[in-house]
């Protein structure tokens, strides 16, 4: 039996934290846990199949976590799994009742709406991709073939922006998950 | 920030932040909160690493609390000054609601 698997853009399957964190633990009751996350995990995944787990996974956006975040996480008995970026995931083991990383709902929708912040800087950036190649095909003196290829530019950024756009109006919706 | 936008930012404040606030008013880390508030709520209110980490840095960050030292990488905290105008302020006014909500008991 297979005991490896690759996951392919789990991230921008389950953008809303709280699915995210519940698709790791479904993964976690069928002893599939992740081999490594790391920078671009968001991309691919590698799981590893051993025992299965009762797990409570957490995943925090921190671009500028301070010194004491990791320390105050361990503290309380999580363990650290990796990073993507600047999004943290988190997992303790448990019995009875799931554990909570954010215990009151303004520190859960605190850490929504950073997720939302992360996401609108890549946004800006699609939407400003987007209109500079949409320039370049209509206003340049190229020749035609060269304004099509400008053209497709900018349309794989349009379709990025309105996925990210997307994105951030689910997590939006999901605020107090 | 002047004390009066600290006042407009913090009072009502959320059960979290008095507790926390009310715990530091002994210097302790993260974790020692958590069980100090757990035993002050017998066991109501569990406060989480990410919701400490959050509330920590947002007290620390306008002056109701400062880092004192640290004991074995933990970070530790007491109330400031500030930080107990605020904390008296907040109690005469849910002391204010109490005696106003007698009449429903």
């Amino acid at each position: 039996m297979k005991n490896k698997k690759i996951f392919f853009f789990s991230v921008f399957k389950y953008v809303v934290p709280a699915e995210y964190e519940q698709w790791f633990e479904e993964l976690a009751t069928t002893g599939w846990h992740p081999a490594k996350i790391g920078q671009f995990s968001s991309i691919a995944m590698r799981f590893e199949k051993s025992e299965p787990r009762k797990y409570r996974y957490v995943v925090d956006m921190q671009a500028t976590p301070k010194k004491n975040y990791k320390q105050t996480y361990e503290d309380f008995g999580w363990e650290y799994v990796g990073k993507m970026a600047s999004a943290y995931v988190w997992r303790k083991e448990y019995t009875n009742e799931r554990p909570e990383s954010f215990s009151d709902n303004s520190s859960l929708k605190a850490r929504n709406h950073r997720f939302i912040v992360a996401i609108s800087v890549s946004f800006t950036i699609f939407v400003l991709s987007t209109l500079a190649f949409l320039a370049v095909a209509i206003f340049s003196d190229l020749s035609s073939s060269e304004r099509l290829q400008f053209g497709i530019a900018s349309a794989l950024f349009l379709v990025f922006a309105v996925l990210l756009g997307l994105a951030m109006i689910k997590i939006k919706k999901n605020i107090d998950k | 920030m002047n004390y009066d936008a600290i006042k407009k930012r913090f009072i009502p404040m959320s059960e979290t932040m008095l507790y926390i606030l009310l715990s530091l008013k002994e210097e302790k880390h993260g974790y020692g909160v958590m069980l100090h508030v757990k035993e002050l709520t017998c066991g109501r209110i569990v406060l989480g690493a990410g919701t400490i980490y959050q509330s920590l840095g947002k007290l620390e960050a306008d002056g109701l609390i400062c880092p004192t030292r640290e004991i074995e990488r933990k970070k530790l905290y007491l109330i400031t000054k500030i930080g107990e105008q605020i904390l008296i302020e907040e109690s005469k006014r849910i002391k204010e609601i109490c005696l106003n909500l007698e009449a429903v008991l």
